[in-house]
């Protein structure tokens, strides 16, 4: 039974001393290290995480780094590579680069980056942190209200998708008979023409003879005729001075492209401003470009019409009538196939992973900021306006950064550069609207678009669960919520 | 390598530039430019002046030299005036006590350019001895010059020279030996002279002269001045910036150097997309020759003068037609010309090149002391765009973990190029702005351009207008030219008055918008006028006290950065150190700011060529220079970027800038790998910022600069005289920059006989020896000279303002005897403190396994004091057999630990070097550290 009491004190005495070691960890946690690190720096002599070294623990925090990587140094500036850990009670805790320690700024909002002396910061995380949770609240808020928008939105986009494909189906079939319908009008049609043909010639050989009587003066205007045929195709050429003209505008006036442009003979002003322009590219006569409105239309008859329309034509005879239907059914055809294209390519497009973007097909978005109009088609293209001048941003490429960003590229070109390009980033919003458009690089413009089809449910949790851990330790640091 | 390949490619890149950008048309050539072409057509012996009442007159040899021949209108004045340490001074001016016809008035002399000290250091010369000099048929006058020196005046032909005493009466340094001197002397234009323009006119007695549409009426009809100069014993001529070319200068004429072959030309000028391999003319001008041959001789000339220069190094049988008689020592001829002005030149006998460095700037001043922030890393682009840019990019480099110190606003920032003002709606705050970048240590630099913009409403402008401060054009109206506003107008920096006038508008009353954390950038200073010939002011428009254009046009610039500083200066009360970075210069500048090598363009040329041109310009007196590391023009593939980076932040002054045009180029655009190899190269600045320091301090002391070309450290090592793709930071840091995309292999000269260790691996290379080195992609090739010291600071900060109470590491690299030196100096980083006394500077000397460290600073009795809390963490030995478990430090008797480390924390390779851990000994105090 010795064994068995010695066994017994053994483990206790183990169980004791674990006892006394855990609540010394956690009541003396080591400066700048993460809670879930604490472990790994329990030993005596302990590992650079690289593998590179060990050391013992009087030099861990000692301020001289001997692990390249920064383990030994986590709570001060000794390594380069290191990270600091502020708990940040009441608000989020945050991983400092240890460039940041004690170097007299205050960078955790509950100061422990700062205790070396030289400068006081007060414990700010309190305030922080409610105005955070606030502002983490609200925007929740707005998640959730957006999420429930943009499932409706998911909801329609699959039934307005459904119903084009209905149309789709039903113009297919429309067509197939209306090209049913065009190849009998046609045949129709030819075959009354070959009837007219036939007469047409008949009348002329009666004609003919009827002119051989009165012999050769015929032929004489014929060779006179067909020599001024042949005089206007050899003056072709002069006939076009206008090209020549035009050429020799360019040649003066336009930019020209092998550099050896010619600044002797302009104006003194015309000059600076023709020097300055190197630099800046400006040119010095805009290129103006009329916004024209947009061509795109729907084409309302997508419809075949019942009957083919009016048919009491007062000298209707039948010739006239097939051929008015043939050309009536040919221009329904020529409708639909065009309605059946665009069709077809608008369902052609990435509509994302819940076809949640269908709706911005057809739409555009404009914001103004300061002198200038930015307009954005989603699936189509981009441009800035100042007044009557458009300039292309670009033409719709993809979306990016999974269904993060919309990009348009290959814009009007840039002085010195490729053409012009605009990135579209989304963020959630109750409302789809364009906001923001910067140009951080020359012709790389840069927009921002707020819109509840990017309130993702995800995103959502990750916010909720954000706000629940800040709530958690906001109750251990022993405040309440007002 | 063979001389035809660098043609070659040179004239490859010509072509292809020419095409796209650079605009030779619109620049005069030396066949376009009368004085130039004039001056080159004469042959030698053409000159035929001899010196007349030879006398002593307040101490200067004075006499009168006239023309064998009728043809003189007036007399010339020449005096020699000899200062401390080798200098020689030589003025020729016109005679203006002449009666008929007098001179219609005074040539210009560039004022402001030497400083006082200078004249205090004349040594009065006490008497002339006239010998016949071996053989020669006619006399010359000699005088004492300095130790071992004599100044010769040879009277027939005329010839001033100075002889080397030592070497048996060599000359060293002579004018006019082959009688090339020519002054054109000023004239009163006669009613009826014609105006005339005959293209082609070998004589240039034109009055009027016609470039493209533009119209120089030479009032005074042609002026110029032209000379030769030789070199004896010089293997090589460098210095004369601006030019994108090589360290030793190439010939302009002679042997194989191609007919139409341009001189040097010196004449600041704005030119866009600039080309590599060239002897065009850039945005500075500094007429100083530096010469040096074998056995480490070298010797210095300097013509102050700020009139167009154009200068001709003639190579093997320039004058093979002369038929003169070959002088008999070796030489390097060369042959100046000026448009304009006076004969104000300076000899300097050296006899190392470090010498002829301190003394030319013991004549045109040390550069001064710049503020630790400066020398760190600057963030620029044209242009970050509104504050909340500013915000994120520097809210990005902390993300990043990437230090910079200052941030700069380009043209855009302003309200339509109005300076002093902010654009309403990009930069509605920008106190307030300031101030947070001022709340992390950094600091913001805004740009002021001399053009100033012709709005009524404009203050500056009316008040520049109604006080007649504007530089005026030849028919004395306000001159109009265009530039960034638009019709601008340019004030007229010569006149002192305008200077004190343009320094008070820095101030914070006046410069509303402006914090104690703001510094000035002046661009756009040769001056640049869009509109102008050349691009630049016409010649004939008129300065402050009828002086021409013409004269002055080098320094231009040189007087505006002076006025900014001085703004700055006064800003300050006088005890902050101004930051002004300046385009154009002019000798002096270096008193007032750094200066770059402008408008580069982003190819791997011109990332090889900025080594010449900033070696140049430090040669020159120039210390604080830098190149845009980038480069301007056009987007750097991630690679050149990065080497870049990497060579970059080795410069003197380190700053990234872009054109508007360009992509965004931030050091963390560029992917994880790259971010890291930019933040490297640029964290391993910020360690090396004592070091740099205390060699920027060394520059305003003696004028030597803090990068300097190998043959300065090591004069009688002839492998590297044609060595300019490497350099030495200071004495104890080699450079070694890749040019090249992909490189596998860097071939790097090491000089001397003592070992070089790599400063990441501490791996040892032999001296005197070419290696074949691996190229790294982490970083360029970059050694440690055995037998010395240098101090870092290893850990790493936002700014260079956090790091002040950072400890120290010093490297010891030890040489074959195991010892090594070196030296630290600090102070508070920013005010005039220091020239009181209140600094410290250490000299540490490892000898027989001691480390010493010795008080440099005077024990002043001085009121002022500057104190530092700093230690020493870590001591590495380079070149120490590892065993010493233990060291001693004296007086605290104190045992530390010696263990193995790393050479560096971040970026360090190879294999772990003897470190003394923690020795913990305070920077300002005098001890020892014994390894035992």
């Amino acid at each position: 039974m010795e064994v068995n009491v010695l066994f017994l004190l053994f483990s206790l005495l183990i169980t004791i001393f674990s006892l006394i070691s855990s609540t010394k960890s956690s009541s003396i946690s080591i400066l700048g290290v993460t809670p879930q690190d604490e472990n790994y720096y329990q030993t005596e002599t302990i590992k650079c995480r690289n593998g590179s070294k060990k050391f013992n623990r009087a030099q861990l925090n000692d301020d001289f780094c001997d692990c390249p990587d920064g383990t030994d140094e986590p709570g001060t500036s000794a390594c380069p590579h290191g990270k600091f850990y502020c708990v940040n009670v009441g608000h989020l805790p945050v991983s400092l680069h240890s460039s940041k320690v004690n170097d007299g700024i205050c960078d955790c909002c509950d100061g422990s980056d700062e205790y070396d002396g030289e400068v006081k910061c007060p414990n700010a995380c309190w305030e922080a942190g409610k105005v955070t949770r606030h502002k983490l609240k609200k925007k929740i808020d707005i998640y959730k209200e957006g999420v429930t928008i943009r499932k409706r939105e998911v909801e329609r986009a699959k039934q307005a998708i459904a119903k084009d494909k209905e149309e789709l189906l039903k113009l297919k079939n429309n067509e197939k008979s209306l090209k049913g319908l065009v190849k009998k009008l046609k045949a129709h049609k030819e075959q009354i023409e070959k009837v007219e043909e036939k007469e047409r010639l008949v009348k002329e050989k009666e004609e003919m003879m009827k002119m051989a009587v009165d012999g050769k003066s015929d032929d004489e205007q014929k060779e006179s005729s067909s020599s001024t045929t042949l005089d206007s195709e050899s003056n072709g050429p002069s006939d076009e001075p206008s090209v020549d003209q035009k050429d020799e505008y360019e040649n003066t006036e336009g930019m020209p492209t092998d550099g050896s442009e010619s600044t002797e003979g302009l104006l003194r002003e015309e000059l600076g401003r023709h020097v300055a322009s190197r630099w800046t590219g400006e040119k010095t006569e805009h290129q103006v470009e009329e916004v024209s409105p947009n061509k795109y239309n729907h084409g309302d008859n997508n419809e075949i019409p019942e009957s083919t329309g009016d048919k009491d034509h007062e000298n209707s005879d039948d010739a006239n009538h097939v051929r008015k239907d043939y050309e009536d059914s040919t221009t329904r055809l020529s409708d639909i196939q065009e309605r059946i294209a665009s069709l077809t390519e608008k369902l052609k497009q990435d509509f994302g992973m819940e076809k949640e973007f269908y709706f911005f097909y057809d739409q555009c978005f404009e914001t103004k900021q300061d002198k200038y109009v930015y307009k954005v088609c989603p699936y189509k293209d981009a441009s800035q306006e100042e007044g009557y001048r458009k300039t292309r941003l670009g033409q719709w490429e993809k979306f990016e950064n999974s269904y993060g960003s919309m990009l348009f590229s290959n814009g009007d070109g840039c002085w010195n550069g490729p053409g012009r390009s605009l990135k579209v980033k989304l963020r959630c919003g109750l409302k789809t609207e364009l906001t923001d458009v910067n140009e951080p690089s020359r012709c790389e413009y840069v927009a921002l678009m707020s819109t509840p089809i990017h309130c993702l449910e995800g995103k959502l949790e990750e916010l909720e669960r954000k706000l629940e851990s800040m709530r958690s330790e906001q109750l251990q640091g022993g405040h309440d919520e007002l | 390598m063979k001389p035809l390949a660098p043609l070659l490619l040179s004239l490859l890149f010509l072509t292809s530039q020419t095409v796209l950008s650079f605009k030779r048309e619109e620049f005069r050539n030396c066949h376009q430019t009368p004085f130039c072409k004039r001056s080159r057509a004469r042959s030698p012996g053409a000159c035929t002046l001899t010196p007349h009442s030879i006398s002593i007159s307040n101490g200067d040899l004075t006499a009168t030299l006239l023309s064998k021949n009728d043809d003189q209108i007036r007399p010339l004045i020449l005096s020699l005036s000899v200062y401390q340490d080798g200098i020689l001074r030589l003025k020729i001016d016109e005679d203006y006590d002449h009666p008929d016809p007098a001179a219609p008035k005074r040539r210009f002399q560039v004022p402001d350019v030497i400083v006082p000290e200078f004249e205090s250091k004349k040594l009065w010369l006490p008497r002339l001895s006239t010998e016949t000099v071996g053989g020669e048929s006619s006399p010359s006058t000699v005088v004492y010059l300095s130790d071992g020196y004599d100044a010769v005046l040879r009277h027939d032909p005329f010839e001033i020279y100075i002889r080397d005493k030592k070497s048996g009466n060599q000359k060293l340094i002579s004018l006019n030996s082959h009688q090339l001197f020519d002054f054109e002397q000023l004239r009163v234009k006669q009613e009826k002279q014609d105006s005339d323009y005959t293209e082609d006119s070998g004589s240039d007695d034109n009055w009027e002269e016609r470039f493209r549409s533009h119209t120089d009426k030479r009032p005074y009809g042609p002026q110029s001045i032209s000379f030769d100069v030789s070199f004896y014993n010089a293997e090589f001529v460098s210095g004369i910036p601006e030019h994108a070319t090589s360290l030793a200068l190439k010939p302009t004429r002679g042997l194989g150097v191609e007919k139409d072959s341009e001189p040097y030309r010196l004449f600041n000028l704005d030119v866009f997309e600039y080309l590599n391999e060239s002897p065009f003319g850039l945005y500075g001008s500094i007429p100083l020759m530096i010469s040096h041959g074998k056995e480490g001789r070298s010797a210095g000339f300097f013509w102050l003068n700020a009139a167009e220069m154009q200068i001709d190094v003639l190579g093997d049988g320039w004058d093979a037609e002369s038929g003169i008689e070959l002088v008999k020592q070796k030489s390097i001829d060369t042959f100046w010309m000026s448009e304009a002005g006076i004969v104000d030149a300076f000899f300097f006998v050296g006899p190392g090149p470090k010498d002829v460095v301190k003394q030319y700037t013991s004549v045109t001043g040390r550069p001064s002391m710049p503020q630790l922030f400066s020398i760190a890393y600057h963030q620029c682009r044209w242009n970050y765009r509104d504050e909340e840019d500013v915000a994120n990019v520097d809210a990005k480099f902390d993300e990043h973990d990437i230090p910079y110190d200052v941030l700069w606003l380009d043209i855009e920032h302003t309200d339509g190029k109005r300076y002093f003002t902010w654009d309403p709606v990009l930069f509605p705050n920008p106190e307030e702005m300031q101030k947070k970048l001022a709340a992390k240590g950094r600091h913001m630099v805004t740009i002021v351009d001399p053009h100033i913009k012709r709005d009524d409403s404009f203050s500056l402008h009316k008040e520049a207008t109604e006080k007649g401060y504007y530089v005026k054009d030849s028919s004395e109206k306000d001159f109009d030219g265009w530039c960034w506003p638009g019709s601008s107008s340019y004030l007229d920096m010569v006149n002192p008055e305008i200077r004190s006038w343009w320094g008070d508008k820095f101030s914070y009353e006046n410069y509303v918008g402006s914090t104690p954390s703001l510094y000035i950038w002046n661009d756009m200073n040769e001056p640049s006028v869009f509109n102008g010939p050349e691009v630049t002011m016409p010649r004939d428009a008129l300065h402050h006290g009828g002086i021409e254009h013409r004269e002055l046009h080098n320094a231009y610039g040189y007087y505006f950065h002076m006025a900014t500083s001085n703004g700055l200066l006064k800003r300050g009360g006088g005890n902050d150190r101004p930051f002004v970075l300046s385009r154009a210069f002019f000798p002096g500048s270096q008193r007032y700011g750094s200066v770059w090598t402008g408008d580069n363009t982003a190819d791997w040329d011109h990332l090889r060529v900025s080594v010449p041109m900033i070696l140049t310009l430090g040669l020159t007196g120039i210390s604080f220079s830098g190149a845009d590391v980038g480069g301007f023009f056009g987007n750097p593939e991630p690679e050149l970027l990065v080497r870049w980076y990497q060579l970059g932040a080795f410069y003197p002054f380190f700053r990234a800038h872009a054109h508007q045009d360009t992509k965004r180029r931030e050091p963390w655009l560029f992917g994880e790998k790259n971010t890291r190899l930019i933040r490297e190269a640029i964290r391993v600045r910020y360690m090396l910022l004592p070091y740099y320091y205390t060699l920027f301090r060394e520059a305003n002391t003696t004028g030597l600069p803090v990068m300097r070309p190998l043959w300065m450290e090591f004069p009688s090592d002839e492998t590297t005289f044609s060595n300019d793709e490497a350099f030495m930071v200071g004495s104890s840091l080699l450079v070694q920059g890749i040019y090249t995309e992909r490189a596998k292999h860097a071939s790097v000269y090491l000089p001397g006989k003592e070992l070089w260790y790599d400063i990441r691996t501490g791996a040892t290379y032999k001296g005197g020896k070419t290696h074949k080195l691996v190229a790294s992609e982490e970083s360029v090739p970059a050694f440690q000279r055995a037998g010395t010291i240098i101090p870092r600071k290893d850990r790493l900060r936002r700014s260079s303002t956090q790091m002040v109470n950072d400890p120290y590491t010093l490297v010891i690299a030890l040489n074959s005897s195991q010892a090594a030196e070196g030296e630290l100096y600090i102070d508070d980083g920013k005010s005039y403190e220091f020239l009181q006394g209140a600094f410290i500077h250490r000299r540490f000397v490892f000898a027989n396994g001691k480390l010493t460290s010795i008080n440099l600073a005077p024990s002043s009795t001085s009121k002022s004091q500057f104190s530092s809390k700093c230690i020493i963490e870590r001591i590495i030995l380079l070149g120490y057999s590892p065993g010493p478990k233990n060291a001693l430090i004296e007086p605290a008797n104190q045992e530390v630990q010696v263990e193995l480390g790393p050479l560096m924390l971040e970026g360090g390779r190879g294999s772990s070097v003897v470190t003394i851990r923690k020795p913990a000994v305070q920077v300002s105090d005098d001890w020892t550290i014994k390894i035992l």
